[in-house]
């Protein structure tokens, strides 16, 4: 278990593409949206800044899933999930080993952001224990629909279109890129069914309203159950994507 | 003793395999022949415990798949027909990988994988990216990963698939080497040669049933009786006919007779009185290839 997340780290580490879509492409887009909407008179500075930076936090997090998508289909194509599977170790300790590395990655990207956040615009943190407990729950839950998709999809672009349609959709309606407040009733309604719309009050709550966990358990249940929803279908199709292995 | 007990196996509509039972004595070398497609990869995921939704059973030792499926894995090694190698990392990465998904401890896989370096002839390149290796390279290591935990039995799915002949040696004697040491191979190819080689027992699959399975010299004596070979000038079916059953093989005539050698001698007297100069006129000895061509009316190469 430890060694296949050993291995898959090591890999994501030489990933130089995937350093650029998890850190700098944010950090652009974060300086970017800063600069543009900072001379917005309806709004104080620090309104903006915690609108933006975990707002955009939220909607790149939810790209590892194009990560995933492509090591697993890859394992599949390759017949590594074939090999994998007649060695000793579960399917659990498979999936754990896979989800580690993600997991990491995304815990890092957030503090990555958050902390050029703090230096560069004043972001206020709020309580630190419920925003390691909410960047948990954000990480467990892009990582547990990242594995569901990587496993359902039968193809690599298909799993980036969907990946996309639920990152950028997810982002315009769940209020990452203005607030929710803004838009129409219906639209609203809509937000309130997404995780991106209950990680981003979340944080919002937090650094914003000094918010601890006891305040944001509702945020934390939602993104853990829609998570724990993703793990379990990612197990449910495994039989079906062990035999689609090649071999 | 590994017994293979009314195996079937179905995709949708397709029917895989269909009641294969076979047994294989351990310490030997098991062949798996057929045509692509005949079963051969799906009965190997089947032996290797990987696909599990299947009929039947198959019993290593006192231990059943259906129920020590973990315990039996620790003694199998599986080498797959792809090359399911990390590219991007090294090949001792790799081999620390798969070492560590059998439990071998840290200490001791050290140890095993310069072992293993040094049976597949790549201690050079262990620092490597796999992604700089040959194809033969590449099949060579594919082969190492399944070393590392030493299992009692080693199931090699077409493991020389498009490599060059050094390479193909290399693996063989690597096979001799863990033959002698008494580990039980399982040996899928549809490269007959290679079977004939390196195999004392065979089966025979095609299109999901397993035709006919035993001792390799068991099957000749029984399908394959020797017959002549002949081909040249002036030699044709209806000649040939006049001494036995005639079937067309490459640019000559198989000619089939209860008496090989006495109808050798009468066709070289017959050449002889006649001025016929057949280019070559030999005895024929049946080989694998052969029988499966008398029980399915396949060629294997053709396919």
């Amino acid at each position: 278990m430890w060694a296949i997340a050993r291995m898959e780290l090591k890999k994501t580490v030489q990933d130089k593409g995937l350093w650029f879509w998890t850190f700098i492409l944010p950090i652009v887009f974060i300086v970017a949206f800063v600069a543009i909407f900072s001379g917005e008179e309806n709004a104080s500075y620090q309104e903006i800044v915690t609108q933006i930076i975990p707002g955009y936090t939220i909607m790149f997090a939810f790209f590892i899933m194009i990560s995933m998508v492509i090591v697993f289909v890859k394992d599949r194509e390759r017949g590594m999930v074939a090999r994998i599977a007649s060695t000793p170790i579960s399917v659990y300790q498979y999936f754990f080993g896979k989800w580690v590395p993600f997991m990491i990655l995304v815990l890092v990207q957030i503090a990555v952001l958050f902390s050029f956040g703090v230096i560069v615009n004043d972001l206020p943190l709020g309580d630190p224990l419920a925003l390691l407990v909410l960047s948990l729950a954000l990480a467990f839950i892009v990582t547990g629909w990242g594995m569901a998709m990587a496993v359902i999809v039968k193809t690599e672009n298909m799993g980036i279109a969907l990946t996309q349609v639920l990152a950028l959709g997810g982002a315009l309606l769940g209020g990452l890129w203005m607030p929710v407040e803004f838009m129409p009733e219906f639209v609203q309604t809509i937000s309130q069914s997404l995780p991106q719309y209950w990680a981003l009050q979340g944080y919002k709550d937090i650094l914003l309203s000094g918010s601890d966990i006891t305040d944001i358990w509702i945020n934390l249940l939602f993104l853990i159950v829609a998570g724990a929803g993703g793990m379990g279908l990612a197990l449910l199709f495994y039989p079906r994507f062990l035999g689609h292995s090649r071999s | 003793m590994i017994n293979v007990e009314k195996i079937s196996k179905q995709y949708g509509s397709l029917q895989a395999l269909k009641d294969i039972s076979f047994q294989i004595e351990e310490g030997t070398c098991f062949g798996l022949v057929g045509p692509n497609g005949a079963g051969k990869s799906t009965l190997m995921k089947i032996l290797s415990g990987i696909l599990l939704d299947f009929e039947g059973d198959i019993r290593v030792r006192d231990w059943k798949v259906s129920k020590d499926r973990l315990k039996i894995k620790q003694h199998i090694g599986y080498v797959p027909q792809e090359i399911c190698l990390e590219e991007t990392l090294t090949a001792r990465d790799n081999l620390l990988l798969f070492g560590s998904l059998y439990g071998v401890k840290k200490k001791e896989l050290q140890k095993r994988m310069e072992e293993v370096f040094d049976q597949i002839g790549l201690t050079e390149r262990a620092k490597d990216k796999v992604e700089t290796f040959s194809g033969g390279m590449k099949r060579r290591l594919n082969i190492g990963c399944t070393l590392l935990h030493r299992p009692d039995i080693i199931i090699m799915d077409e493991p020389t698939v498009g490599i060059d002949p050094q390479s193909r040696n290399s693996i063989f004697s690597l096979i001799h080497h863990l033959k002698k040491s008494g580990t039980t191979i399982i040996y899928s190819s549809h490269y007959i040669e290679e079977v004939e080689q390196l195999c004392e027992s065979v089966g025979l699959i095609d299109k999901g049933r397993l035709i006919e399975y035993g001792k390799m010299e068991d099957l000749l004596e029984r399908y394959a009786k020797p017959s002549l070979f002949i081909s040249g000038t002036g030699i044709d079916e209806n000649l040939l006919r006049n001494f036995g059953d005639v079937e067309k093989k490459g640019n000559g005539y198989l000619l089939n007779s209860a008496h090989p050698l006495l109808t050798l001698k009468k066709l070289v007297t017959h050449c002889h009185e006649h001025n016929l100069e057949p280019h070559r006129l030999e005895l024929y000895h049946p080989r694998l290839e052969d029988i499966f061509f008398h029980l399915t009316g396949t060629q294997l190469r053709n396919i």
